[in-house]
């Protein structure tokens, strides 16, 4: 029996930092970290004795470090009393915060930082290894494009795949990205659907418009309970208010469908602990690693039917003014891809949105939000890793 | 390395796969077999995904099978620079397992889902043998 933890509302996201994504920035892991620490402080007056639980991603650019978390406890001044680090990949975000709630219920710790960073443009030391060495790199695959190109060919032999639907997203999503100062600087111009239509091609169908970029970055979140938080004064929270996973989804099976993924189970999950309907989602903030990867959340969710993802996107407005805003940052196809940090990019975009904090993005009613992460190539396979969040505002 | 071509990566057996690649040096495609579960499974694992035990053993396979899906790299990884435009399939092998690889000895662009395809040998450096698939036009 699987139970939903978050569903008293009795933890509470209480601040936000995020730094400004950008290319080869030619800073370290620890720099990032620190400027989205020094912005979580500055916000709650609060010193780095007061954090006693700190959770985070593996880096790129630290993974060949395996003291790379207690590293960045000693480089960040901290001394927490519970220490988590995920490596479910662009899940890991989400998986941060999940188990963060979990510290803080159980009584391990009061405060947790959950944060992301990365500088993969910078500083790459990562080393996928296991199936890889052996039965991906030999074949000369162009790396997740690839596995995408092989996604989406057999999405388009099962159903129909309109590519201005994908274009019409990739055009939303960038829209966002003008207006946010924190996405990758060289990002900020807007599209139209024949740039994207008349894009490189990658590993076909994926052209270069359809696919993320990786830069260097920082973001993270400050938790508390409930309690704590309404106590210290925090007016402005976020409940997290149901949480999913699954990793190595259909992993055991030799001919999966591969159209098929973790959010056929989690996506249906995930709302139902949260007691919501998809109709009840006000904002969407899906993770966005290939355009294609969004379609397949929508279907798989249900915000519509599988196959139905192009028409339901043609016939909807997904940027921050529409009916189902999408990303309103630019995601990080249109915001950049903080390497492994990623996971944590649409989250705090979420978070600032329920905050009523994103300018001239402003989403008119941003009382509740489905965030999600997606992790991991598996051998010839979609993704390893599904985590989805309902964030709702705590009154 | 400027001036230096890139080359292919090249495998190096594991304990686990090390009976595939000895196999493929003699160009034979060979699968692991869970015996408790009677299913194939593919890459080589060191427990039967199914089953959970380890009554696997290596069986030859007749290298048939069909695109599942397939994918045309207009930007090539290290080595494989002088091939693009190249296609990788996913293959259907008959007897019921997938393998990633290289469809070769046909136009990329001719590759097509459903294409019944059989297992082909590259020789991609001193003493590794690399499979790969190409039409099958017996099938």
């Amino acid at each position: 029996m699987i139970k939903n933890h978050l569903i008293n509302r009795d933890i509470a996201i209480v601040a936000y930092g995020e730094t400004k994504i950008e290319r080869r920035s030619g800073k370290t892991v620890f720099e990032f970290a620190a400027d989205v620490m020094e912005q979580i402080l500055s916000r709650c007056g609060l010193k780095p004795a007061d954090i006693d639980g700190f959770a985070t991603n593996v880096s790129h650019s630290e993974s060949a470090n395996q003291y790379a978390t207690t590293y960045m406890c000693d480089a960040l001044g901290l001394t927490p009393r519970f220490m988590h680090v995920s490596d479910h990949g662009g899940g890991s975000g989400l998986a941060c915060i999940s188990r963060g709630a979990m510290a803080i219920q159980a009584g391990m710790c009061e405060t947790v930082l959950v944060l992301g960073a990365d500088a993969p443009t910078t500083s790459w030391n990562g080393k996928n290894l296991g199936y890889r060495p052996e039965f991906w790199d030999p074949t000369g695959i162009q790396g997740p494009a690839g596995a995408f190109g092989l996604l989406m060919h057999r999405y388009m032999a099962q159903y129909d795949l309109k590519f201005e639907a994908l274009g019409k997203l990739a055009v939303s999503q960038r829209e966002g990205a003008v207006l946010n100062e924190n996405a990758l600087e060289s990002l900020r111009k807007p599209i139209t659907i024949d740039d994207y239509l008349n894009s490189r091609p990658v590993s076909s169908p994926m052209r270069l418009l359809d696919a993320v970029m990786f830069a260097d970055g920082g973001n993270g979140v400050l938790m508390m309970s409930t309690e704590r938080a309404r106590a210290l004064g925090f007016k402005k929270i976020v409940h997290p208010i149901a949480y999913s996973e699954i990793v190595n989804f259909n992993g055991h099976e030799a001919q999966p469908d591969i159209t098929e993924t973790g959010f056929s189970v989690v996506g249906p999950e995930v709302l139902d602990k949260a007691g919501l309907a998809a109709r009840d989602i006000r904002m969407f903030h899906p993770y966005d690693d290939f355009l294609i990867a969004m379609m397949l959340q929508l279907e798989q969710i249900g915000f519509c039917k599988h196959g139905e993802g192009s028409d339901f996107l043609l016939g909807t407005d997904v940027t921050w003014r529409g009916s189902l805003p999408i990303n309103t940052g630019g995601g990080q196809i249109s915001a950049g891809q903080v390497g492994l940090a990623s996971g944590l990019t649409n989250l705090v975009e979420a978070v600032r949105q329920i905050f009523g904090e994103a300018g001239a993005r402003q989403v008119a009613d941003a009382s509740n939000a489905l965030v999600t992460g997606i992790g991991v190539i598996p051998y010839g396979g979609t993704w390893s890793v599904s985590t989805a969040m309902v964030l709702e505002q705590g009154q | 390395m400027s001036g230096t071509a890139s080359k292919r990566p090249v495998p190096v057996p594991s304990n686990t796969s090390r009976p595939f690649w000895e196999a493929a040096k003699e160009r034979r495609l060979v699968i692991q077999y869970d015996r408790q579960a009677k299913r194939w499974q593919f890459y080589p694992r060191a427990i039967g995904l199914d089953s959970g035990r380890r009554d696997l053993e290596w069986r030859e396979v007749s290298g048939k099978g069909s695109v599942y899906s397939y994918t045309v790299t207009h930007i090539p990884t290290a080595g494989f620079e002088d091939k693009v435009p190249y296609a990788l399939a996913i293959v259907d092998l008959d007897e019921g397992v997938r393998m990633l690889a290289n469809v070769i000895h046909v136009a990329p662009d001719d590759v097509r889902i459903g294409m019944r395809v059989k297992v082909c040998w590259e020789e991609i450096g001193e003493d590794a043998v690399y499979f790969a698939f190409e039409p099958d036009l017996n099938s």
